[in-house]
């Protein structure tokens, strides 16, 4: 009978098939199915894509499965792709089980959506870890729900030979700074690098400039608020972030919103530019053998009666709570935190990071126990701006501040846009 | 009386008598649920999202026309139309007159033409990242562009192309159109190839000069060639955006930001779903409305 169908039916057939398609919305829905399988390996989805990292990945995964029970293989993908995605990752029915992840507000938020498994039985085993780790990695309903492995500092970072020749020292207050900016100046360098640009561009990292100014003048718990939209960033509190960061600008290396913090490490090495802020991840963008030449300070003190609070972020991994491995990702979990685990990790890749085991050794050179002792010494950690806002807000921050380096007059309606663009974020 | 009375045509039994044939049916229907999986069902539900308010893991609200509300009275998408009206300008009429311009001096056969067609069309089927990484290198601060502006004491010339809010937009449009008037360039010469000599023949005995064949022959023999040409352009202007992304994410400060990167960055950035998807919306009928334009005045045209 059906090859009887005429043209005309079969098109209203077709029609009729498309409307009730459109009608159900599957597409959007969140579907609620975990699909309940035991066998197969358990999928780490990693970021972690420079050669280093995941050859140090690869490493820790192999001596995973080599003990024997459940076994786990490793997917890496790029950064950009891994954040745009994660998102769906987590809401998909067959989606990997453990992703690399930062610790704070991002976590949170999906927790707080039920996306994320609870391994507060996996926290059973790490007994040693700090109370604020632990505070870290909880979310609002009490429960863990990440595992950290490692964190790493932000400081000014500097070549020891090059501050000999120029004959200057580190600051280690506001005013201290500035004479050290003019001193720079004065001897032909550029005193402050940034990568602020650049292709692939990273102007996130400008955002460390705000955090400090901001925790160093307003504390990190007013921070926080900014972040979580407590303050408008049009507040006269944020304003005066601003109105002390243009003191130093004229020591802004011009090309900073042109270059991307890779090209501006070499910037730094190759001594066109005095100092940088930035994270210890910059090492893996400088050559091995002038590792050795590179020491940082602390991001100047500006009010001594503000509580000295760092930038300390956290690097570990959660799991999806549609994950079909339950027990497997949570084994892996358990060991990802042991102290061999992270030995192993910290002696592979080549960043600069600390386990956050504290029974795990680091790697112990002067660079690490200077930034370990600094973190330590500090009354508050933040994490960094995206970590402790949302990836979401981060663009917006992105805009406002390379608008203020270029344009730094104009710094009224970058901050009232700003606002703007983050209620816009906020109300998705 | 008797007209009215006359049978009506055996209409149903035309139609039941016309099967049709299980194999072709088969041709029609497969192709028609994989277009219709992949690509109407994607769009219908485009439209939808538009319609809500949606973070991609949360089910979507529904919030009436409040997304195209807000795209009213938001500045960036302002800028951001704007800067896809002068990419569709300066890109489609430039790839235009260049792409024409090139199939021109390059149509007629001679010794060694085919390496100069070659070489225009290369940058069509370079890969995005290898595209992106010769211009970062050209606009990099200390690279070739502005070494070649230092070189020529033209100092005061020299900019952050690409980090600069003043230059970024005209800097993307130069690695756009250098990939497009080659693509552009062929589509012409395979119009030009399609006129037919004889007509330029009779011109010449009618004493008409170069300019005029131009007008008066090329010109309007291309007219099939030129609907394809623009609704090829339209299209990309619109939906240009690796090139955007790929060297400035529409930045600095969404000074190259264009429709498309937009919608990109709302919709997976900033994970605002529902106004990425109205962004989209409006993009679909910027193209729609361009092309319908032009095809209804070719249309008329030609019926006159």
């Amino acid at each position: 009978m059906s090859s009887e169908l005429t043209r005309r039916g079969f098109l209203v057939g077709v029609g009729a098939a498309g409307a009730a398609a459109a009608l159900g919305g599957c597409a959007t829905s969140t579907s609620s199915k975990t699909a309940k399988q035991t066998g197969g390996k358990v999928t780490l989805q990693s970021d972690l894509s420079s050669p280093q990292a995941k050859a140090a990945m690869e490493k820790l995964i192999a001596a995973f499965n080599k003990r024997g029970g459940a076994q786990a293989s490793l997917n890496t993908v790029a950064a950009e792709t891994f954040r745009t995605q994660l998102p769906s990752y987590l809401t998909s029915g067959n989606a990997p089980d453990v992703y690399t992840e930062g610790a704070g507000s991002v976590a949170r938020a999906y927790a707080d959506k039920g996306l994320l498994l609870d391994v507060t039985d996996v926290w059973k085993s790490m007994g040693n870890y700090s109370a604020a780790l632990k505070n870290l990695s909880t979310d609002s309903k009490g429960r863990q729900i990440f595992v950290p492995t490692a964190y790493y500092w932000w400081g000014m970072f500097y070549r020891k030979s090059n501050f000999a020749k120029w004959g200057v020292q580190p600051a280690r207050t506001w005013d201290e700074f500035v004479t050290l900016c003019k001193t720079l100046k004065s001897k032909g360098a550029v005193p402050i690098g940034i990568g602020a640009g650049g292709t692939p561009g990273t102007p996130w990292v400008a955002s460390s400039w705000f955090d400090y100014l901001d925790i160093r003048i307003n504390g990190a718990a007013f921070h926080r608020d900014v972040l979580a939209g407590k303050h408008s960033f049009a507040d006269p509190k944020v304003k005066k972030v601003f109105s002390q960061w243009q003191t130093v600008l004229p020591y802004f290396d011009p090309k900073g919103t042109a270059r991307s913090f890779q090209d501006a490490t070499t910037a730094l090495v190759q001594g066109e530019t005095a100092m940088m802020l930035i994270g210890t991840f910059f090492a893996d963008a400088a050559p091995k053998e002038v590792l050795a030449d590179i020491d940082f300070f602390q991001f100047p003190i500006i009010d001594p009666s503000v509580p000295v609070a760092e930038e300390a972020p956290t690097d570990g991994f959660f799991a999806s709570s549609r994950s079909s491995h339950v027990s497997g990702a949570k084994d892996l979990l358990t060991y990802l935190a042991t102290a061999p685990a992270q030995e192993l990790y910290t002696s592979q890749s080549s960043g600069i990071s600390l386990p956050a085991n504290p029974t795990a050794k680091d790697s112990g050179t002067a660079l690490v126990v200077k930034g370990k002792a600094m973190l330590a010494n500090a009354a508050d950690l933040t994490q960094f701006f995206n970590r402790d806002s949302s990836d979401a807000l981060q663009p917006t921050a992105d805009n406002a501040l390379v608008k203020f380096l270029q344009k730094p007059d104009q710094i009224g309606s970058i901050l009232t846009d700003w606002q703007t663009a983050a209620t816009q974020v906020r109300s998705h | 009386m008797v007209t009215l009375t006359a049978s009506p045509p055996p209409k149903a039994r035309q139609a039941a008598s016309r099967r049709v044939s299980p194999l072709l049916l088969a041709f029609v229907l497969v192709p028609l649920a994989v277009e219709a999986f992949w690509v109407f069902w994607p769009a219908i539900q485009g439209v939808y999202l538009s319609f809500t308010r949606w973070d991609g893991i949360s089910p979507p609200h529904n919030v009436g026309l409040a997304n195209y509300r807000a795209m009213a009275s938001d500045p960036i998408f302002r800028s951001a139309l704007w800067h896809t009206v002068i990419w569709l300008v300066l890109f489609g009429g430039l790839s235009v007159v260049g792409g024409l311009g090139m199939a021109l001096l390059l149509q007629r056969e001679r010794r060694g033409i085919g390496i100069y067609r070659a070489a225009l069309f290369t940058p069509v089927v370079f890969s995005l990242v290898a595209t992106s990484l010769i211009w970062q290198a050209m606009y990099q601060p200390d690279g070739l562009i502005n070494k070649l502006l230092g070189a020529v004491g033209l100092t005061s010339w020299q900019h952050y192309w690409l980090a600069d809010s003043h230059t970024a937009l005209y800097a993307l449009i130069v690695p756009a159109l250098w990939r497009q008037i080659g693509y552009v360039m062929v589509l012409f010469l395979a119009g030009l190839k399609g006129i037919d000599p004889v007509l330029y023949e009779a011109a010449r005995v009618d004493g008409a000069n170069r300019w005029q064949q131009f007008t008066q022959i090329t010109l309007p023999q291309l007219r099939s060639v030129n609907s394809v040409v623009l609704s090829v352009i339209v299209i990309d202007s619109l939906r240009s955006f690796d090139v955007v992304w790929s060297l400035t994410k529409g930045g600095p400060y969404h000074s190259s930001e264009l429709l498309s990167t937009y919608m990109f960055s709302e919709a997976f950035q900033s994970l605002r779903l529902g106004y990425g998807s109205a962004v989209a919306v409006v993009i679909f009928l910027l193209a729609l409305s361009v092309i319908i334009t032009y095809l209804v005045r070719a249309f008329r045209e030609s019926e006159s």
